[in-house]
């Protein structure tokens, strides 16, 4: 079953690549969204077999592939993948049927956006490490020449700084599990039969160290982020939305499956500083996003304040915690894909971002009402308003956490508070005042152009008053992986660490 | 009229020189053009459908609705008065400006019948579906008339709602009218203001109803008139106005209560006040040039000093207004609109639907042909108070002329505020 979803936008890729004969836009459009519904279909199908109950690996696959390596193809989901997978083919629909009549060179776009959809998936459903590698860095070309071809005016250093930076966590990531692997004595790769029990907690937290950076860059940490606001901010709206919606939860993703879940010694041990990490990404991003003066970037700086929740989440280790952490990572995709879409609309129809050019879009009649609405349920959203889904996420995160880092969730939460004030600041400039009579012939949104924001409106909405429909799939999983963690007993640690000091 | 007179000057050097060039060759503060026309015909009979609307219920609350406490169902026309004979249509008319009939025009009939749902229901339903005239925008020109009444220094006509002789009028009709209702004769023995200050009112209705009673008709024939191809230019039409506001100068204002079969001459014909003067030119400077705020524009929060605080510098009427935000909340300009898009002829729709978002923001579209419109009315006012008070555009004295000038000058120096509008009609980019 997995195959078929890693194998579904692969066909799509080479459908649309090497269909017969010209076509136009909107052909190869609808093609593209017939397979990336097919995705979908795909994905609930999975779903009615997903087994709630069990904490463990299921619908598995395994194939071996290339022994010698100890590369196998083994698949399988569990509660923390199964939200994403349900998350990306979501998205990826999103993202092809937005305004996608219009988009240049459909032949490779789609092709493109298809091969991330299938790295995503890889990457989500590996159960070998090297497989995971090799998914990981699949997506890394396609983005590149997503935001490279049809980005924004700075879109040729945006995209080359994402590669760089991209390339550089596929590197350590790769070097993080070879090390892992031939430390260990372990003859493959597959994530069962592999333990770190044997190694000494120096090399553990080596190697966690090694897996934090790479999987830092892509989800992004704070002292790693810089190639993020320029590839959201460059990048076309779609691309925009696979990179925020997605794509950075394959960094949380990374980290929480191969950090937490390998090393639960070391990560016990690095958990008091990965949650000050989390902490200053969360107050950074919030920080950053009130100085901004272009909507879209403001939106980017939300993503790296969200994303450090995650961290907090997965630092603090608890059950409610873990479980806030894999709700942040959907409920942060779905916003992140909403206010991306929304900014995507503002910036076709008006022709700026830039916020003391925008105003008075809410006039009903000569502005964007509908539009207008979505950015503020969007920013609601974002800044943790109860009824939608960001409030869920975040309180859990809170909940979970505080037990364990009662200064650094008070901190978060006090950024909770900055995130309202920056969207406040978007939407106060963006959405009232009034227009200019002088600019204000703005075109109309079609309401084809609509689609998606409401879709994605009712999803924020219907999670955020039925939360159990996104948490009952991962509770089981996040329990059992919490269990394997160590109490994070500082005194015991310091004396462990004693131990191995030279 | 049409003679051009610009050459006996030296050119002025006002802001709008160009547009007082114009006035002074006959022209109007609206540039000649045939789609400044097409839109302000157009929206001439748009407008004089709901007008004969106002006009008719303006009355009937004046003089049959009187002082009912509750009155709920004030904007329910009876048939009286929807077969009212307008004075200046018809075959029986006093001064017969439409060739039409005098009764209740049938497009709004029409819509009073089936109603944007366009289904027969009975007309309670179609009131709380809001499938109706917005009467509440006329109510709010005549407040507006009321409030900048006192403040405007022209016409006897506020000056006589002080009066003794009104006072004693009003008692008796507010007697009258209470007759057998001891509750609110006992009230009127302690408040006799309040009751006093609402007929004063209902005298503002009655004045603004047959102010409207003549502008309907006019509004009528001048569209029937560029239907038939007699009307070609904009200055055209202007002196149609112009010469309309002549003919009917002299006409009564007068308010009459209606009350158990009796007519009470709360302000009497006798009194001599006339059309131009008590009702059409405070008419224009309460409405065009001031009326009040909108709620949605400007903040009444006193230390903000964003209202002016004398009468006479407000500058929030149609000719100032900014149209964009028509439809939102605030706004009340919007109602007239709304009015205003169930009765536009199909060449105008066609009109706005080539240009901005067609036919979805026509509510804004068509409210700033209004307010071109409205600048062509208000240059017929000009026009007519040059006629009355000063000379003729070929007048050979040249003294005579430069007196013409410094009075279009002092009239336009009211649109040098920025809010003024005079600037962007001059643009056909302005919709």
């Amino acid at each position: 079953m997995l195959s078929l979803l890693i194998g579904l936008p692969l066909v799509g890729a080479a459908l649309i690549g090497f269909w017969p004969s010209k076509g136009s836009p909107t052909l190869f459009r609808n093609i593209a969204l017939v397979v990336a519904l097919g995705i979908l279909a795909w994905t609930v199908a999975i779903a009615t077999q997903f087994d709630l109950a069990s904490p463990g690996m299921q619908l598995p696959e395994n194939l071996p592939w290339i022994p010698q390596l100890g590369l196998s193809y083994k698949l399988g989901i569990d509660g923390l993948s199964f939200p994403l997978l349900a998350l990306s083919a979501f998205l990826n629909c999103i993202a092809i049927y937005g305004r996608g009549e219009t988009v240049e060179r459909p032949r490779l776009y789609y092709p493109l956006i298809f091969l991330v959809n299938a790295g995503l998936t890889g990457a989500f459903v590996a159960q070998n490490l090297l497989l995971f590698v090799l998914f990981y860095e699949l997506e890394l070309i396609p983005l590149y020449l997503l935001i490279g071809i049809w980005g924004g005016q700075k879109r040729g250093y945006a995209a080359m700084k994402f590669l760089i930076y991209t390339a550089l966590s596929g590197i350590l990531i790769l070097a993080g599990f070879l090390g892992i692997a031939w430390l260990s004595g372990s003859s493959s790769f597959d994530i069962g039969s592999i333990s770190t029990k044997n190694l000494s907690l120096t090399t553990q937290l080596i190697l966690l160290g090694t897996l934090l950076v790479g999987f830092g860059i892509k989800i992004p940490l704070v002292p790693l982020h810089t190639w993020l606001p320029d590839a959201y901010v460059e990048a076309s709206p779609a691309v925009a939305i696979l990179l925020g919606g997605i794509l950075s939860k394959l960094g949380a993703y990374g980290l929480i499956r191969f950090g937490l879940q390998l090393f639960p010694e070391a990560w016990a041990v690095l958990a008091p500083g990965l949650a000050i990490i989390g902490v200053v990404s969360v107050m950074y991003g919030a920080f950053s996003a009130i100085a901004q003066k272009d909507i879209k970037r403001m939106v980017a700086y939300s993503s790296i304040g969200h994303m450090g929740y995650i961290l907090v989440a997965a630092a603090a280790g608890t059950p409610l915690s873990l479980l806030g952490a894999v709700a942040q990572m959907v409920s942060h995709g779905l916003i992140l894909a909403f206010l991306f879409y929304i900014v995507g609309i503002i910036e076709q129809k008006i022709g700026t971002r830039e916020l003391d050019d925008l105003n008075g879009l809410m006039n009903p009649n000569r502005g964007l009402p509908l539009t207008s609405a979505f950015l503020i349920v969007g920013g609601m959203a974002s800044a943790g308003i109860p009824g939608l889904v960001g409030f869920i996420a975040e309180f859990m995160v809170f909940q979970g956490s505080f037990s364990v880092f009662p200064v650094q969730t008070l901190l978060c939460i006090i950024a909770s508070g900055l995130t309202a004030v920056y969207f406040a600041i978007l939407i106060n400039r963006t959405c009232f005042g009034k227009l200019d009579n002088q600019l204000a012939y703005y075109p109309k949104v079609l309401a084809v152009e609509r689609v998606p924001a409401l879709v994605l409106a009712v999803t924020i909405f219907i999670l955020g008053i039925q939360p159990s429909w996104l948490l009952r799939w991962s509770e089981p999983t996040t329990t059992a992986m919490v269990s394997n963690i160590p109490p994070s007993n500082l005194g015991q640690i310091a004396q462990d660490l004693n131990k191995f000091a030279p | 009229m049409t003679t051009a007179t610009s050459t006996q000057l030296p050119p002025s050097t006002h802001e709008f020189a160009d547009i007082i060039h114009r006035l002074e060759a006959g022209g109007s503060m609206l540039p000649d053009n045939p789609e400044n026309l097409k839109q302000i015909i157009g929206i001439y009979k748009a407008y004089a459908v709901p007008m004969d609307f106002y006009w008719r219920d303006l009355l009937y609350i004046a003089q049959e609705v009187f002082l009912e406490p509750l009155d709920f169902f004030k904007y329910f026309l009876p048939k009286e008065y929807l077969e009212l004979h307008n004075h200046y249509a018809g075959d029986d008319a006093d001064l017969r400006i439409w060739r039409g009939e005098a009764t209740v025009h049938p497009e709004l009939l029409a819509f009073m019948e089936k109603g944007e749902l366009n289904q027969k229901i009975p007309r309670l339903f179609h009131h709380l579906f809001h499938d109706r005239i917005n009467m509440e925008f006329a109510e709010a020109c005549m407040r507006s008339m009321l409030w900048h009444g006192r403040d405007m220094g022209w016409g006897k006509f506020d000056a006589y709602l002080d009066s003794d002789e009104y006072k004693a009028n009003a008692d008796a009709a507010i007697k009258a009218y209470f007759q057998g209702n001891p509750a609110m004769l006992g009230l009127y023995k302690l408040f006799p203001e309040m009751f006093l200050e609402q007929v004063r009112q209902l005298s503002y209705y009655s004045n603004l109803g047959l102010f409207w009673e003549v502008m309907a008709p006019v509004f009528f024939e001048m569209s029937d008139l560029y239907d038939e191809g007699n009307l070609t230019t904009v200055p055209e039409a202007m002196n149609f106005l112009v010469n309309g506001i002549f003919a009917i100068a002299g006409r009564p204002i007068y308010h009459h209560a209606h009350i158990r079969g009796k007519v009470y001459e709360i302000i009497p014909k006798s009194k001599g006040f006339t059309w131009l003067y008590e009702a059409a030119l405070p008419y224009v400077e309460a409405v065009f040039y001031r009326t009040a705020p909108f709620r949605g524009t400007k903040s009444y929060n006193a230390q903000a000093k964003q209202v002016p605080d004398e009468q006479k510098d407000f500058h929030y009427g149609i000719l100032y207004a900014d149209v964009f935000p028509v439809g939102t909340a605030g706004i009340p300009p919007t109602l007239l609109m709304q009015d205003m898009l169930h009765f536009l002829p199909p060449y105008l729709v066609d009109y706005y639907r080539q240009y901005c978002r067609g036919e979805d923001d026509m509510l804004i579209q068509l409210g700033i042909t209004f307010q071109r419109s409205m600048y062509c009315v208000t240059s017929a006012v000009i026009q007519a108070l040059r006629t009355a008070l000063l000379y003729p555009l070929d007048d050979p004295n040249p003294k005579h002329l430069m007196a013409n000038r410094r009075f279009f000058e002092s009239q336009l120096d009211r649109f040098k505020r920025p809010e003024a509008r005079l600037r962007d009609i001059q643009s056909q980019d302005y919709r």
